[in-house]
């Protein structure tokens, strides 16, 4: 990066789906977009998921050519491994201080071969699969990350110099700093998303401590074509599991982990992992506790009853804790809610949990953006015009304002890129008028 | 040949690459130690998969490792390229080195 500040008529705040698209939305319109994603790849969760909900598509074969459009279009900069420290209002428009964290690799030089990779001896446990398989100290994120450029994690690094050696290009450049830059921008959207709660929040689900008790994240790089094991099978010990539970609301409608409402997609992602676990694993049990189903989207009623159809056990059911079983198994204590009643429990070999949805990204101290009591963005006019934040210029996109699927992700993003181009070209058309 | 400015690009890299040495003297100190450790796991790990295929439970057992760490250590050699999934035992698979199929074959 030659200069220190750069000039764009939008900012893109986070480079999920909903980022994604917002900004492709605006380049289409010769508006020049700059994308600014903390992490060293842009994707989102969209990237990291198995398949998607309704429609059962393969979640990277839809995701990655949204990415390559964003990374090769000419009106779209993308800054991967950056922190926005500062987003300050100027007359006019918005100035952002942005640090890019080094990643010790040259950006420019790298061809993402992974030969580093291969020749790094440190293992380190991979974020990106879970935690279930091993990376280096010097890695590429993922196959089908853009960019494809390695990042060395110095804390794992021993500086023994075999990277750097076998390099085919000489990118990798232990003395990196971080670079700081500015980003000016006349209006800018904040798409940044969200995580999930801690496994280990909840003391009666083990606090991550209970063998084969896993998040449905996880579940998802199991299921994933290239996941850590490339097959479903017990992190304890490598089995095949013979029967699979899931717990819902596990963290959302929960006030005692401070998620008190709904977090919308986790009825619908597990029953999506129950089916595509029925069909990776045709001779396991899947079964579903739950307090009720929400299948709230188009299609996802009938989405629900084909589950349902292919054998899946739903039960209906309040899981009061979770204990660890004989050899690797889960017992999962539950008030039954169905005809009988009744407190029992039941043996699983794997228990997934549908974690709750919280904001990943708090605005306080980097921005004059508030937020509403749940912690996701305010939206100001939540019913007529969702996107508008309280600061005039500043719109919101995707679940940075709550819970949602990838479908409202993208029909939110797509308005907020139509909100910010009004607003751009009344600005333009002001400025014209003054001149 | 070598010019003189090469040779203090050199000098100051070496510099500088020292100075990163004792700056982050305590993490390098402690990736090596658990580099060391892994190695021995590996080491262990693989002298199993080299007398044929064998299943998590079965190193588990002959390394005296737990079995979620040898399945860690197995999907990243299968990662790599140097292990390689064989067939079903029950419940389990089977996993073997890389380079003893080759031989094999
Ligand atoms: C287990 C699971 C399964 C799911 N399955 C489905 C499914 O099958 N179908 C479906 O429709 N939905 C599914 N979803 C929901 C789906 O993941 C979301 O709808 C979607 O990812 C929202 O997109 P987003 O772009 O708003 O947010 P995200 O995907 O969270 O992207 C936000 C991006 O912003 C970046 N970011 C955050 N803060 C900053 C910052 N300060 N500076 C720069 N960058 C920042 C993040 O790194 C991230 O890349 C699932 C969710 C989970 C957890
Ligand atoms: S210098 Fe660090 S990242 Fe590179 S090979 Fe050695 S330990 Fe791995
Ligand atoms: S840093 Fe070098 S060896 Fe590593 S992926 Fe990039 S080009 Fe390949």
């Amino acid at each position: 990066m030659a200069e220190n500040k750069m000039t764009f008529d939008a900012l893109v705040v986070g480079g999920g789906i909903a980022g994604l698209q917002a900004a492709l939305d605006l380049a289409d319109q010769e508006f020049k977009v700059a994308i600014v994603e903390r992490d060293a790849s842009i994707g989102g969760k969209m990237i990291r998921l198995s398949k998607v909900f309704p429609t059962l598509d393969c979640a990277s074969c839809i995701t990655t050519p949204k990415m390559a459009s964003a990374a090769h279009h000419e009106n779209i900069t993308i800054f991967t491994y950056c922190e926005m420290k500062r987003l300050q209002k100027l007359a006019g428009g918005f100035s952002a201080s942005i640090q890019q964290k080094p990643r010790f690799v040259d950006e420019l030089k790298c061809i993402g071969c992974r030969q580093c990779e291969y020749e790094c001896p440190v293992y380190v446990a991979d974020p990106e699969q879970g935690g279930f398989s091993a990376r280096k100290a010097i890695f590429v994120p993922f196959s089908n990350a853009i960019p494809q450029v390695a990042v060395l994690d110095v804390e794992n690094c021993m500086l023994c110099g075999k990277c750097e050696k076998v390099c085919p290009t000489k990118a990798v450049d232990y003395l990196q700093q971080p670079k700081d830059f500015s980003i000016e921008a006349k209006t800018v959207i904040l798409a940044t998303g969200i995580g999930i709660t801690p496994l280990e929040n909840k003391v009666q689900y083990g606090e991550g401590k209970i063998p084969n008790v896993i998040t449905a994240l996880q579940m998802e790089r199991l299921l994933a074509p290239h996941g850590p094991y490339n097959r479903v099978l017990r992190p304890a010990d490598g089995m095949e599991p013979d029967s699979i539970a899931y717990i819902q609301c596990a963290g959302s409608r929960d006030k005692s982990m401070g998620v008190p409402y709904c977090s919308r997609v986790c009825c619908m992602y597990a029953i999506k992992q129950a089916m595509l676990l029925s069909g990776a694993l045709p001779l396991a049990d899947v079964t579903i506790y739950y307090m009720d189903i929400r299948a709230f989207g188009k299609g996802y009623e009938q989405f629900y009853q084909n589950a349902k159809a292919m054998g899946i056990q739903f039960v209906k059911a309040k899981v009061a804790r979770l204990t660890e079983g004989e050899n690797g198994a889960v017992t999962v204590h539950y008030e039954s809610q169905e005809a009988d009643g009744g407190v029992t429990s039941a043996e699983h070999d794997l228990v997934v949990l549908s974690l709750g949805m919280v904001p990943d990204w708090n605005p306080a101290g980097y921005c004059e953006v508030s937020t509403a009591s749940d912690g996701f963005i305010r939206s100001v006019k939540p019913k007529l015009a969702p996107t508008l934040t309280d600061t005039e210029g500043i719109f919101v996109a995707g679940a940075a304002a709550g819970p949602k699927d990838i479908v409202d992700s993208i029909a939110e993003a797509g308005a907020a890129a139509m909100s910010a181009a009004e607003y751009l070209t009344v600005l333009n058309s002001r400025r014209r008028a003054v001149a | 040949m070598r010019d003189s400015t090469m040779d203090n690009n050199d000098k100051s890299k070496k510099q500088a690459m020292k100075q990163l040495r004792a700056e982050r003297k305590e993490m390098i100190k402690a990736a090596s130690a658990r580099m060391k450790i892994q190695k021995k796991k590996i080491e262990a790990i693989k002298e199993q998969l080299n007398n044929g295929e064998r299943t998590i439970p079965e190193v588990a057992e002959a390394t005296g490792l737990e079995p979620a760490e040898v399945l860690w250590f197995v999907a990243a050699l299968k990662k790599y390229g140097e292990v390689v999934e064989g067939e079903k035992d029950g419940s389990f698979f089977r996993y073997q080195l890389a380079a003893g199929l080759s031989r094999a074959e």
